[in-house]
């Protein structure tokens, strides 16, 4: 099994930084710029910042105008909003919507529960730093953020985008292993789900030295034919 | 006792042991009894009084007594006298016997009573962990739970040092807790 997947990643072309001709990059750009003016919000609310969201999205505020919608899939959108305080139980949930997200991905923080758990800093059931689980772009401030406020965070991210500065979702690649060891100390050693982020992460040719480590080594017994079994470091070496 | 009050739930009074009971109101009615005569006590209103619904049992901790206090909420819409039924058990070792038997709903209540409290009913179709899925630590509701000291030992915390603050610091204040 593990010699299979060596072999797949040494046949798959690995291209140059530099490869990228002038032209490409330009259309890079263009492609970075078209991405930032039509984003799609994912329609997932946690805690109580979803209030906010139906005057940002309808006519008194209008976020269309900005190229932002909802939407219904995670499949079809680019950015998950964390509207407010997330309980270690939604946390698990965000976790697997995230993941089913195709890249590029934005992750934006609403309200100062994500930030530091806000109110519920006290609260056993509460996630205090949304960072520490998944990459997260932008933080909106407040408790709940006014809807102007939230589309200040919106033109914020797209400025971020279409300057190519929003590229947290690749960290998540670089530092998986950080990221799953911080949510196994909160779900238990057996934390996993089934979106191979290795795989992905190789796919994205950002397969990194953080990207597995001590932790993701407990994802190889749930290792099968569809999902990746982590290679420990020393063969890759 | 009252001129009101129904003249079978007053029937129904007399006939439990050591029952102290309390009117607060016409529709109100608190009861303390011992614990082995609840079961009895349910059954007599649901047979007798019409009390189809339990609508919930919560559940106190007293530290100071070591024990917890049950109390069984019922409604009878005919007699329509909301009775809360009031007893002790002490906390070691936590046990008690399930009413799912007389009220079926009890099973859900008696579930999260047992997760949120650690007490043990038996007789109950189901103790498993109910909301709580991913939790390890003691029961939390409990009073001896520190919920602070749980949150400091589990998460890490933001670090917070704006440019306002620090100017507040060099003049020698700071944020109070």
């Amino acid at each position: 099994m593990t010699t299979n997947i060596q072999m797949k990643s040494e046949t798959c072309r690995t291209p140059d930084k530099e490869e990228r001709s002038l032209l490409r990059q330009v259309l890079d750009k263009i492609a970075d710029h078209c991405r930032a003016r039509s984003l799609f919000i994912l329609h997932y609310c946690t805690g109580c910042g979803a209030i906010e969201l139906p005057p940002t999205i309808t006519s008194r505020f209008d976020a269309e105008r900005l190229g932002i919608q909802p939407m219904v899939t995670p499949r079809q959108a680019d950015i998950l909003l964390i509207t407010g305080y997330l309980s270690i139980k939604t946390l698990k949930r965000v976790i697997l919507t995230y993941e089913q997200m195709a890249s590029p991905k934005y992750v934006i923080g609403m309200g100062s529960c994500t930030i530091n758990g806000g109110m519920y800093w006290q609260s056993y059931a509460t996630v205090k730093r949304l960072l520490e689980y998944i990459p997260v772009d932008i933080y909106m401030a407040g408790c709940m953020p006014r809807p102007e406020a939230i589309q200040q965070g919106f033109l914020q991210l797209m400025d971020n985008i279409d300057k190519g500065h929003a590229n947290t979702w690749k960290d998540y690649y670089h530092n998986y292993d950080e990221y799953l060891g911080n949510q196994q100390g909160l779900f238990g050693p057996d934390w996993h789900t089934p979106t191979d982020v290795i795989a992905e992460a190789r796919h994205y040719q950002l397969f990194g030295e953080k990207t597995i480590g001590e932790h993701t080594a407990l994802l190889a017994k749930f290792a099968s034919e569809y999902v990746t079994k982590p290679i420990p470091k020393e063969i890759i070496a | 006792m009252s001129q009101q009050l129904p003249k079978i739930l007053e029937s129904i009074i007399q006939e439990i042991p050591n029952l102290i009971f309390k009117e607060q109101d016409r529709h109100r009615l608190r009861l303390e009894l011992q614990k082995e005569t609840l079961p009895a006590l349910l059954e007599l209103l649901k047979g007798r009084a019409g009390y189809l619904h339990l609508s919930a049992i919560s559940c106190v901790d007293w530290p100071e007594t070591d024990e917890f206090e049950l109390v069984y909420h019922l409604w009878s819409y005919e007699i329509k006298t909301l009775i809360s039924a009031h007893i002790h058990i002490p906390k070691k070792p936590g046990h008690y016997i399930s009413v799912y038997d007389i009220y079926t709903p009890a099973a859900f209540f008696e579930r999260d009573i047992h997760e949120m409290f650690g007490v043990y009913f038996e007789g109950a179709p189901d103790m498993e962990p109910f909301i709580l899925t991913e939790w390890y630590g003691p029961p939390p509701m409990l009073k001896s739970f520190s919920s602070l000291d749980y949150v400091k030992d589990t998460f890490k915390w933001q670090e917070y040092s704006p440019d306002w603050l620090k100017d507040i610091e060099a003049k020698g204040g700071k944020v109070v807790e």
